[in-house]
């Protein structure tokens, strides 16, 4: 379906992604800046969306801006900082009620737009830089949402596992940057900092609806107008190719009740290459489903773990195996999925692992079509990772991998770093297996 | 073999939906959605964490049930003699799951293939109990490591915490899983003894929506319920204790390893319990225009308290409403309990002294009319919510026409009465000094 989005290239060289169906009951918009990930300017990049959704010349205040949006029927505006590989993507999003059901009076894309652009590019303004206090307040929040990665232990646990994995990698580098960095940051270097991606770095714009694409193409084009360089500024790939000497083991002590237990592992193989597709089976046979290995042997059977499956960080050629389990277990758990991957490595993968992993894969391809803001990750993805594949591409990659193919991926995995948090000794309080 | 159906059209969100009615009792509602890749069914019944007290007519005795009862059985139906449920989804493709909350267990799956022969799993082995010695042993144990997960939970401990200083004795009061004692007492005999309750077609219902032709998937699943041969039972007596209407402490705080502390303030609402139907419906509606209009992104109070640091965009309200118990509940971290508490307490008396201007109440009517048809998107969405209401024995697609019909000074008076002072309770989660 990523087939079937309208391309354009604004006047200024912003690309206009336009997908008309009449599937949805919304218009959705997403406004898209893609950076280099990096560690002099993951903070800025991260307090950029956040101070600019605080306000702009027209809606200067959250306050009045809401108040824009709650009358459009509600329309959401949301902004985001993503992380995809080694590529830093300052996001906006807006989404409103399609006028057919809402009595709207037929200007509805026309105007969410207008807000949309309003935010991106006519920022509230003082002596030449952000407000002061907004950039102040948002600094807080994010210093506040860096230590608040302590209260989900599961995605703390994953973290500190892939930031010790890739301390000296561009990767390493955690997508809101360190609370050190904000120190430095005035808001006249945060507003030089905007006027320079805004102008240099590639600018994706999508909208999915039931719209006229003429009208879209118009809209966008007399809206987003500003002066941009003729040429976007080259990004850079992600590296892969790390190699690991030993194996890295982190223990880290806390007071909780329940282990949570990563490993980390490089594949060395890029979002682009050839076993991409064996890959993704690969990772779904293992721990990527219910029927999966690491979820049949270590939690049904040896009812070890509530949770335990693979993650691929697909644009950086890593997959993680994370796992809540007893911390005395670890031992035996280490062992199982030790096995399991023995099991993958030698092909003992039964025909029903591979056909079930297949149609599970598929089945979560096709469903993210019925999703605008999964069709725009989608699309996203493949920016992000150099190749732009259709679904069908995919689709047919992992319908046409074999067990080959999925040897030749088990031969490049290599375990990196193993990390758990576990209870303090003598604090758990009691243990039921 | 046709059935007939009650086609439902709702013009505000131009939908059809399709009603039949299988005997002994159960309902069938199907919703076609033209274009979407996806299908998806969801196969639910009347039997929550907080049924833990029942007898079925002509039964004079009440059956008493451990703490998590319901969420287990939900657990030991993914087992059945062959093994895993799971992978016979999985060779079909399709991606299956399960919840419980605290008055439903869900069963569903979405399927882009095989959706005629999904369909026919998910009723199988909703319908094939298996229950043994062995695999409730086993089951202890998984669930044993669910419960300790949640413990470590901040948000999870922050939310049971209130529950259990708002409720003196309603079951709402327990976590759903149980605990670790409370779920060492099941037995295969006792779920076996809830299953033929509570599973029976007439406490059932299913919700299906993608893109497809009602009338086939209405006669599949009439075979299938038809064909297992189901008796009448007796009506189901839930008993719920007398809930007090004070609460049972004003404040409880437990100290986590959390980054902040973590505020949730509740309020017992006293009224909504014994109210069912779209009467029900209305009240959850005015309660979110409360909310939204006291607490909402485009108000002062929270914009004020953004500015001060005393909330982050995580801050929100919730009005969640039962047949027998219903409450608000608002929050989110904070670096000072103490002056967010007095700072909502003060907004919540300023509204009803200064009461709600004609253009707030209609902006507010706005956004929940839009944010409500832009969820219309998801068929997950769809589906679990129109079961959730009509097991409250109300309709979804009504919620535009209600919304429609509610006034400012209802607003204004739900205000008054349901966030009262003397009926509320407020949960904090303290930063340990854990480093």
């Amino acid at each position: 379906m990523s087939e079937d989005y309208s391309i354009y290239h604004l006047p200024n060289g912003i690309r206009l992604l336009f997908l008309n169906t009449d599937k949805f009951k919304t218009i959705s918009m997403g406004l898209f800046i893609h950076c280099d990930l990096d560690r002099e300017t993951a903070a800025l990049n991260a307090l950029l969306p956040s101070v600019l959704e605080q306000g702009c010349r027209l809606y200067p205040d959250n306050l009045t801006l809401q108040r824009k949006l709650e009358n459009l029927f509600g329309a959401e505006l949301s902004t985001d900082i993503i992380k995809n590989g080694e590529r830093h993507i300052i996001a906006f999003g807006l989404e409103a009620a399609h006028g057919r059901f809402t009595g709207e009076n037929g200007h509805l894309m026309k105007d969410s737009m207008t807000i949309l652009g309003n935010v991106i590019k006519d920022p509230l303004l003082e002596d030449g830089a952000f407000r002061q206090s907004y950039v102040k307040q948002e600094k807080n929040q994010l210093i506040k949402d860096i230590k608040a990665l302590l209260n989900d232990k599961s995605a703390y646990a994953v973290e500190k596992c892939l930031s010790a994995m890739c301390a000296g990698e561009k990767y390493g580098v955690y997508k809101l940057g360190r609370i050190e960095d904000y120190d430095l940051i005035s808001a006249e270097d945060l507003y030089q900092h905007y006027q320079e991606v805004l102008k240099e770095n590639p600018i994706d714009l999508y909208v999915i609806g039931d719209l006229n694409e003429n009208e879209v193409f118009e809209t966008a084009s007399s809206i987003f107008s500003f002066s941009r360089e003729k040429t976007a500024c080259p990004l850079s790939p992600a590296e892969i190719g790390h190699q690991v000497k030993e194996v890295r083991v982190i223990e880290e002590q806390m007071t909780v009740n329940q282990a949570k237990m990563v490993l980390g592992f490089r594949t060395s193989i890029p979002f682009n290459d050839q076993l991409f597709c064996a890959l993704l089976v690969y990772s779904g046979v293992l721990g990527g489903f219910p029927h999966s290995k690491l979820f049949m042997k270590v939690r049904e059977e040896a009812g070890l773990a509530y949770y335990i499956h693979t993650r691929l960080e697909r644009h950086k050629g890593l997959m993680l195996i994370a796992a809540g389990i007893n911390a005395a277990d670890q031992k035996n758990v280490q062992e199982i999925i030790k096995a399991q991957m023995t099991e993958m490595l030698s092909g003992a993968i039964t025909d029903a692992e591979l056909d079930n992993t297949k149609r599970g894969l598929v089945n979560q391809l096709l469903s993210r079509q019925d999703n605008p803001s999964q069709l725009i990750a989608f699309h996203l993805d493949g920016v992000a990772g150099g190749v732009d594949y259709s679904f069908d591409q995919l689709i047919r990659g992992i319908e046409s991998t074999d067990i080959d193919r999925i040897r030749m991926v088990a031969e490049k995995i290599t375990l990196d770093t193993a990390y758990l948090l576990k209870p303090r000794e003598g604090e758990v309080v009691q243990d039921d297996n | 073999m046709t059935i007939s159906h009650v086609l439902i059209e709702n013009h505000a969100l131009q939908e059809s939906l399709y009603h039949y009615r299988i005997e002994p009792g159960f309902d069938l509602y199907i919703l076609p959605r033209p274009g979407y890749r996806k299908k998806y069914a969801i196969f639910s019944t009347r039997f929550g964490s907080v049924d833990n007290s029942f007898r079925v007519e002509p039964e004079q005795d009440y059956t008493e049930l451990p703490d998590g009862v319901a969420h287990f059985l939900e657990h030991k139906l993914f087992e059945d003699e062959q093994g895993n449920v799971f992978n016979r989804f999985a060779e079909l493709g399709a991606s299956a799951n399960a919840f419980t909350s605290f008055t439903q267990t869900s069963y569903l799956f979405s399927a882009t293939t095989n959706f005629e022969e999904s369909l026919g799993e998910l009723l199988r082995f909703v319908q094939e109990p298996y229950f043994t010695k062995e695999t409730v042993a086993k089951e202890q144990g998984i669930i044993g490591q669910e419960i300790k997960m949640y413990e470590d939970h901040p948000h999870w401990r922050v939310f049971f915490n209130l529950l259990e200083s708002l409720y003196r004795v309603h079951p709402v009061r327990n976590d759903i899983a149980g605990t670790v004692e409370s779920i060492a007492q099941i037995t295969p005999e006792l779920l076996y003894r809830c299953y033929n309750t509570f599973y029976h077609p007439s406490n059932m219902a299913i919700f299906i929506v993608g893109d497809l032709e009602p009338q086939r998937v209405a006669e599949q699943v009439e075979a299938d319920i038809k064909s297992r041969g189901h008796g009448q039972i007796g009506q189901i007596i839930r008993n719920y204790p007398d809930e007090p209407d004070n609460v049972m402490k004003e404040k409880v705080v437990q100290e986590l390893v959390v980054s902040e502390p973590i505020f949730y303030l509740g309020f017992k609402d006293v009224v909504a319990g014994r109210l069912t139907g779209n009467e029900l419906m209305r009240r959850e509606i005015l309660m979110e225009l409360v909310l939204d209009i006291i607490f909402g992104t485009s108000e002062r109070l929270y914009n004020d308290l953004y500015r001060d640091n005393l909330i982050d965009e995580g801050f929100g309200f919730e009005y969640s409403a039962e047949n027998n118990y219903a409450y608000t509940m608002i929050g989110g971290e904070t670096r000072d309990p103490d002056l967010l508490y007095e700072q909502v307490m003060k907004a919540i008396d300023d509204t009803r002294r200064n009461g709600i201007t004609e253009e707030q109440f209609e902006r507010h009517r706005r956004k929940i009319l839009g944010g409500y048809i832009r969820r219309f998107n998801s068929l997950e969405f769809i589906a679990n919510n129109f079961l959730a209401y009509r097991f409250r024995d109300s309709d979804m697609f009504e919620l535009p026409r209600i919304l429609q019909e509610v006034s400012r000074e209802e607003t204004l008076a739900l205000a008054a009465e349901n966030l009262n002072i003397s009926r509320h309770a407020l949960s904090i989660i303290t930063p340990s000094t854990d480093g």
